[in-house]
């Protein structure tokens, strides 16, 4: 390996792990509020919707209308409470016939 | 109730991760493609996948790689990107109960934005140290297990099966969030709000930056118009 190359990694590895690994070290040492504690359990609701708009957009450029069928195929399964592996499944499976046919 | 031991725990975190499998392999090989064509070794994409997993960290890394980025502003774009794992890992301990620091340290390794989704939308008594591991154990598995594959055989998976495979994390991501919004108008209407103020500021500003405005601010408004009721409301979907 290239000491460069190692060097990189080394230093990626860093500023990965330690955004990661702080707020576990911090939490136990501090006290939220309600208000705060509220704050903290919408995040996982804005920060997935964050991530799927606008990056489901740019899955396939060429082909959106394929993979917005597949997110909604996902969704339709996720209202019905299934499984998030029948949502995975799913998306998959439907794609991959879409593809088929054009 | 007499609480699950830390084995079972950990095999529920395991099962739990199983979605992740079918978007971390095939990304894990487009990276190690991608990085293969950069001119790194068999040797040097592994092992990047091994002590950072990080996923879009790794394939922006090796696109700058290939411009000719310096070491110091991939390292630098790196932790732009990880940023957003800070939000991430203070949810995820927030949502757990207290353990022992060595633990924390160690849990810190697996904070993704997959483990994250899937953790904390996971009912209440589920939500174990020992179960992070379990997820963590599937997803930094399926991680390393497709950047091999991707460094040694490239063009193994036939076209229409990679474009198909594209979905994978963001139907996982759909299938999480979903079922917690069909009971309740307002957090809805914010998730939309969020997805709709993310897409705009994406186009106007880095998009790393866009994704942790756009979840801090939206989830700050949220506090004042959306009733999340008592922490049963938070059931998982799995």
């Amino acid at each position: 390996m290239r000491i460069e190359i190692v060097l990189l990694i080394l230093g990626m590895t860093a500023v990965t792990y330690l955004p990661r690994a702080l707020p576990g070290v911090l939490v136990g040492k501090l006290k939220f509020g309600p208000r705060v504690k509220k704050f903290l359990r919408l995040i996982p609701y804005t920060a997935m919707a964050a991530l799927i708009f606008p990056g489901v957009l740019n899955v396939d450029p060429a082909n959106t209308w394929i993979v917005l069928i597949g997110a909604a195929v996902a969704a339709l399964l996720g209202v019905l409470r299934l499984p998030v592996m029948a949502s995975v499944l799913g998306a998959i499976g439907v794609n991959f016939l879409l593809y088929m046919l054009i | 109730m007499k609480a699950p031991t830390r084995k079972k725990q950990y095999l529920q975190g395991l099962r739990a991760g199983v979605p992740v499998i079918f978007g971390f392999v095939p990304v894990g090989i487009a990276y190690a493609i991608m990085a293969r064509r950069a001119g790194f070794s068999v040797l040097e994409t592994v092992y990047m996948s091994l002590s950072v997993f990080a996923g879009a960290s790794q394939m922006m890394a090796v696109g700058l790689y290939v411009q000719g980025a310096g070491i110091l502003a991939m390292i630098l774009a790196t932790f732009i990107i990880n940023l957003r794992h800070v939000i991430m890992g203070t949810c995820i301990m927030e949502k757990m109960p207290p353990t022992r620091p060595w633990m924390r340290w160690l849990l810190g390794f697996g904070v993704t934005d997959e483990a994250f989704a899937i953790f904390t939308t996971e009912k209440r008594e589920k939500r174990t140290p020992w179960y992070f591991l379990g997820l963590t154990a599937v997803t930094y598995a399926s991680w390393v297990a497709g950047s091999a594959v991707g460094a040694v055989v490239s063009d193994l998976l036939p076209d229409i099966l990679t474009a198909s495979l594209g979905i994978a994390l963001y139907a996982m991501f759909i299938g999480l969030l979903v079922p917690g919004l069909t009971r309740n108008g307002r957090l809805a209407l914010l998730v939309v709000f969020t997805a709709v103020v993310n897409t705009f500021l994406s186009r106007v500003m880095d998009s790393n930056w866009a994704l942790i405005v756009s979840t801090l601010a939206s989830a700050a408004l949220g506090v004042f118009f959306v009733d999340l009721g008592e922490e049963t409301e938070e059931e998982g979907t799995q």
